[in-house]
């Protein structure tokens, strides 16, 4: 039996079927990547550098129901004996939300918040510039 | 399509593309391109001392030397004229090589299918609306023009190929890529392409003064600078960066061939997410705007936060270039499929292009691995544009059911292609 000739519509055919399987294979393996591997978010970056880095004991929030309610998650540490929580926010209107609630709470706040980019901190006391830059360099 | 509505759609979309791409040309800072500042100190020594910078001079001095030549020209005259701007002439120069991008993508599927202008069509406005295009059609930089002097060569090869190469067919692809290549050496795997399919033909007719023709005034326009690059550099393709002294195969991680985080080009396709791994981030640098060069400041820093909306402009065009990758890809192993089985040199050019300069881009990323990923870039890959849209428009008129209805649906579906990008494409 003599081959069928290809034709356009026959080559057109395979080529999508050959498209769409390398693009189903690329799926493929992004999602058995995402399923068995979890990138580390930025809290637990700042966590293990925290504690790997600075050799920093690291605690989950408590008590804290603004700093709880950051979309990125948010921890507590002792830095040279200034206890500071840091919160994780995903965009920049999370960020101003958050000020707005610690301000709302009154008193000195204004002096013990930081907000500088994706991270909120709310220190005891006012920081020094040591603990402050021990804070920054643990960002990500 | 009737002949009046067919002229009409094309001279519409190549105006409006002209208009895009001088408005973003004008708009765009000149500095926020890649390798901008190298560029201008480059093209500054050309056009003041005429000769080529050293290393010492500018990070690019292996790049070809021609579009610094043109634009080092063009710089001297906005000076002479008082121009304060003087790489805008650069820039504008990139936009009118943008265009001719799209002119002669037009053209090569007008070359292979002169009856069916639904193809024509399609290419032109895939090829108009292609995000990577736009963005390098606005920078300080020599890759449009290596692409449409490329895509030109090819052009000059199909022509001859569809009836028989003749002399003229040789020198006149032989010169475009000639040239091509003395402007980006992305042209050169192209070049070899075009070289073995012409000897090819060649070989079958018992003609060999073509492919003859076709080598000596490519080699001739392309030869002394390999030539300066080997006996000043050491290597005729030296780059800006030594090897790393492993093999090959050591050079990249697995991630880099398997891109494991390919999924996060829909939910965060831009720099640092899956740096290094080649399919994602030359898809969303394509498609999007990976290392954020348009139209939003630089990358923040560590722990900062982007602009509101910049993720998600660049999330909506990873979406949407889905269906044309995948139609580009299913239109480069069509036409493959096609020409082996027709025995067609015409067409088997393309895919045999866009292959040979695939490969020699996959060799390059891997014999120069970079920790920022600065050598995964899809501009690299512009010059395969010309046949990843011929193909693409091909499957769609293929594969389409016959029929006033179904000519009308994808006219409506590239309408809503090019509307969704507009935001992103338009500075």
């Amino acid at each position: 039996m003599a081959a069928r000739p290809l034709t356009d519509a026959r080559a057109a055919r395979l080529g999508l079927a050959v498209a769409v399987a390398l693009v189903v294979l690329q799926a493929v393996v992004g999602a058995a990547w995402s399923l068995s591997h979890d990138d580390p978010t930025e809290l637990e970056l700042t966590s293990r550098c925290f504690t790997r880095e600075k050799l920093l004991q690291v605690e989950p929030t408590v008590g804290d129901a603004v700093a709880s309610s950051a979309s990125g998650g948010t921890l507590t540490t002792l830095v040279e004996g200034n206890l500071v929580t840091v919160a994780v926010v995903t965009h920049a209107r999370e960020a101003e939300r958050l000020r707005r609630e610690y301000l709302a709470v009154g008193g000195d706040v204004d002096a013990r918040l930081e907000v500088r980019g994706r991270y909120v901190r709310l220190w005891h006391r006012v920081p020094s510039a040591s603990q402050r830059q021990t804070a920054d360099d643990c960002e990500y | 399509m009737s002949r009046r509505t067919y002229a009409a759609v094309v001279s519409a979309v190549l105006a409006a593309e002209g208009v895009l791409l001088t408005w973003n040309a004008w708009r765009f800072e000149w500095l926020r391109g890649y390798d901008a500042f190298a560029n201008d100190l480059y093209a500054t020594v050309v056009a003041t001392d005429l000769r080529l910078p050293s290393a010492a001079e500018t990070g690019v001095w292996h790049t070809p030397p021609l579009w610094f030549a043109l634009t080092g020209g063009l710089r001297r005259l906005a000076e002479a004229v008082g121009w304060e701007a003087v790489q805008r002439p650069g820039q504008l120069l990139a936009a009118a090589a943008g265009l001719a991008v799209c002119v002669v993508t037009f053209l090569l599927a007008r070359a292979l299918w002169p009856e069916r202008r639904g193809v024509h069509v399609i290419a032109l406005v895939l090829t108009a609306a292609t995000p990577a295009l736009v963005r390098a059609s606005a920078m300080y930089h020599p890759e449009t023009l290596a692409a449409a002097l490329t895509g030109g060569g090819l052009l000059v090869c199909v022509r001859g190929l569809r009836s028989r190469p003749t002399v003229a067919t040789g020198v006149g692809g032989g010169a475009l890529l000639g040239l091509a290549a003395l402007t980006r050496a992305w042209a050169l795997p192209v070049l070899c392409a075009a070289l073995l399919v012409i000897a090819l033909d060649a070989a079958g007719r018992r003609r060999w003064a073509p492919v003859l023709a076709l080598f000596a005034v490519a080699a001739l326009l392309i030869g002394p600078w390999l030539l300066n690059q080997q006996l000043a550099h050491g290597n005729a393709l030296a780059f800006n960066r030594p090897t790393p002294a492993v093999s090959l195969v050591e050079r990249r991680p697995a991630s880099f061939y398997l891109g494991p985080r390919a999924l996060d080009v829909f939910d965060h396709p831009v720099t640092p997410r899956f740096r290094n791994e080649l399919v994602p981030q030359l898809y969303a640098d394509w498609w999007g705007d990976w290392s954020l060069t348009w139209d939003t400041p630089p990358p923040p820093a560590p722990g900062q936060l982007l602009e509101e909306g910049v993720v998600g402009a660049r999330v909506r065009q990873d979406v949407v270039g889905l269906v044309p990758t995948l139609l580009a890809l299913a239109g480069l192993v069509s036409l493959a499929l096609l020409a082996f089985s027709r025995r067609s040199l015409a067409l088997g050019l393309l895919p045999l292009s866009a292959g040979a300069l695939g490969l020699a881009y996959l060799l390059f990323a891997v014999r120069f691995p970079s920790t920022d990923g600065d050598t995964i870039k899809a501009t690299y890959l512009l010059a395969m544009l010309p046949c990843a849209a011929v193909g693409a428009a091909f499957v769609v008129d293929t594969a389409r059911p016959q029929g006033r209805a179904w000519a009308a649906g994808v006219g409506v579906g590239l309408a809503i292609l090019v509307a969704v990008q507009l935001p992103f494409l338009v500075l």
